[in-house]
């Protein structure tokens, strides 16, 4: 179903379809400081289209909840203003509470319900209709893979099944925008796995804007149309992930062979688009430093060949958003 | 008014998980009544033999705002409880009001509180407490006990917004349970009272509930040999007032920690 086909099925079309037709989150110099003198949020702009998968990237305590809690009307900005769906957070936030769907940093799930009764209880909460519901419920147990598990409590669940039931709650209301704080923290690799494949799977099968909070950096890589880092309470830098790698300027190749090292180092040694070379240890691995692994790997294993170099084997090491943070904050991002 | 509904519905699915929690909730008010009332039976009735069937009408309602009293104080902790497992933050997050949060854990109480409320009444007139009644008195029973539980359930959600951890929680609310029975009237009459308990008797919300449910239930509500008696017409204002109250105190309370997160 295309995306207006989906609006128009769950009723909200007119409305939906006018206020995201610009942006889906529009955020501008918003501020957050905490009586105490702790200032989380230092003036955050953003524009976020709508169908997106926007990654906020950065360590704890860059102010990635915060800036979430403000843009979810949980907490009120000190400064600044912004738009979530069409609606203003301070101004409105029953509307904007009624568009959109939350998944917290934490699990905050009640442990008596079964996993269908967690998600028929809000969307009640919400106001769904029971037929709705009731299909939405099925479909979403099915999506997250949680159907044979689904009338036990959700005391007996694992800590992936947990969030795995979060992620479904979330989408129970057919949000227009969803925010997900930190979805896989504290999960095990297949469950921090399967859940980005469900958010993705979702976006493929009907539009969705879905902003996602982390600090890692493969989720924010594989998953992201785009991302911005955020460390210190501010945006540093934000753009694809892609242009954001790219713009780093520098790939590594690993040349390993036999041969005559010399004669080739020395035909890429005036070059302009090597930035260096080296090489480690007498086992014939050669590393370059060039502009762009991609586009000279070619010209680097003809000039091996023509140098008396014997390629073996050829790999690019492309930066990775670890490079870009370090590059735009000074500091590696620590995994927890 | 949904998401009252919504929040009461699972609040009270839990007796059913929690089979304990409903045995415990029958069984105590049926401990208080018939330890302390053919206790206290026996004692006056030593003296006169109708006093203590009267004492026993007399004390009845006070058991119930007991009651009422503690099943406040187990909504709050229930309310604190969702605080700090986060719960409440699913609550938040959806587009209901605020006070309607609040006032599906409040009429959970007052749910919990009527039934026992039953309870006590049967076993009160199984052990001689004389009803004297009719539909209408019924009601106005009902709706005093609606109103006092939701008045109470009110203070409790305050003090469980405002304070951030159990035992904290638990010696604050603590002060409220007896003591509030026992500066009232619903052990010994008003006017038997030194002067200075009198008062606060007077400004307590339970001496009015308690007046209220002699008055509109029991036989001989002015029984106590000349005690005076609370109107039935201030009694009701009182407790109504008193539910407004503990609303308009929790409905704060909560916003204020909304913007303490």
């Amino acid at each position: 179903m295309t995306p207006a086909a989906i609006a128009a099925d769950s009723g909200r079309a007119t409305d939906g379809a006018a206020a995201t037709a610009d942006r889906a989150v529009q955020a501008r110099g918003l501020v957050k400081r905490y009586p105490g003198g702790v200032t989380a949020v230092d003036g955050i702009d953003l524009d976020i289209a709508p169908d997106t998968l926007f990654a906020l990237l950065g360590p704890n305590g860059a102010g990635k909840t915060t800036t979430v809690s403000i843009l979810t009307t949980l907490t009120p900005p000190t400064e600044g203003s912004a738009t979530v769906a069409g609606c203003d957070v301070v101004g409105d936030p029953g509307a904007v509470r009624s568009r959109i769907g939350v998944t917290f940093q934490e699990t905050v799930l009640d442990d008596d319900l079964t996993g269908r009764q967690a998600l028929d209880f809000h969307g009640r909460l919400y106001g769904v209709a029971r037929a709705e519901r009731r299909r939405r419920i099925s479909e979403l147990l099915e999506l997250v893979e949680l159907e044979e598990a689904a009338d036990r409590r959700v005391k007996t669940y694992s800590g992936g099944m947990k969030r795995r039931l979060e992620l479904a709650r979330g989408l129970v209301t057919r949000p227009q925008v969803l925010f997900l704080d930190e979805p896989t923290l504290g999960v095990d690799p297949q469950n921090r796995v399967a859940i980005i494949d469900h958010v993705l799977q979702l976006r493929r099968e009907q539009g969705l804007t879905v902003i996602l909070t982390t600090h890692y950096l493969d989720e924010a890589e594989r998953a992201a149309d785009r991302v911005a880092i955020i460390d210190r309470g501010r945006i540093v830098v934000e753009d694809t992930s892609a242009a954001l790698i790219a713009a780093m300027g520098a790939d590594t190749l690993y040349v390993r062979g036999s041969g005559d090292v010399a004669a080739f180092r020395a035909s890429l040694a005036g070059l302009d688009w090597v930035q260096k070379s080296a090489t480690s240890g007498d086992d014939g691995l050669v590393q370059l430093g060039v502009d762009s692994g991609d586009r000279r790997l070619v010209e680097v294993i003809r000039r091996a060949a023509d140098a008396g170099f014997d390629v073996a084997e050829v790999s690019v090491a492309k930066p990775t958003l670890g490079d870009v943070f370090l590059r735009h904050t000074g500091r590696r991002l620590r995994d927890r | 008014m949904s998401a009252t509904l919504t929040l009461w519905n699972k609040y009270m699915s839990k007796l059913v998980v929690h089979p304990e929690e409903t045995v415990g909730m029958l069984i105590q008010p049926v401990l208080w009544v018939v330890l302390f009332g053919v206790g206290m039976k026996s004692l006056l009735g030593a003296a006169m033999p109708v006093a203590g069937d009267v004492y026993v009408t007399f004390m009845l309602p006070g058991i119930v705002a007991l009651s009422v009293l503690g099943g406040a104080v187990g909504g709050g902790s229930v309310w604190l409880q969702e605080r700090l497992s986060g719960v409440v933050k699913e609550y938040v997050a959806a587009p209901v009001p605020r006070v309607g949060i609040l006032l599906g854990n409040a009429l959970a109480v007052v749910t919990k509180s009527l039934i026992q409320g039953i309870v006590i009444v049967v076993v009160g007139v199984l052990i001689g407490a004389q009803l004297d009644t009719d539909a209408v008195g019924w009601l106005l029973a009902v709706l005093l006990t609606v109103g006092f539980a939701i008045g109470f359930s009110g203070i409790a959600l305050a003090a469980a917004s405002r304070i951030d951890d159990m035992g904290g929680y638990h010696s604050v609310i603590m002060l409220l349970n007896l003591p509030l029975l026992f500066l009232s009237n619903a052990l010994y009459p008003l006017d038997t009272l030194p002067r200075w308990m009198e008062i606060g008797a007077r400004l307590n919300p339970t001496s009015y509930f308690v007046d209220g449910v002699r008055q509109t239930v029991l036989q001989g509500g002015e029984a106590m040999a000349g005690s005076e008696v609370i109107g039935l017409g201030w009694c009701c204002l009182g407790v109504a007032t008193f539910a407004a109250f503990g609303l308009a105190v929790a409905a704060l309370a909560f916003r204020a920690s909304l913007r303490r997160a």
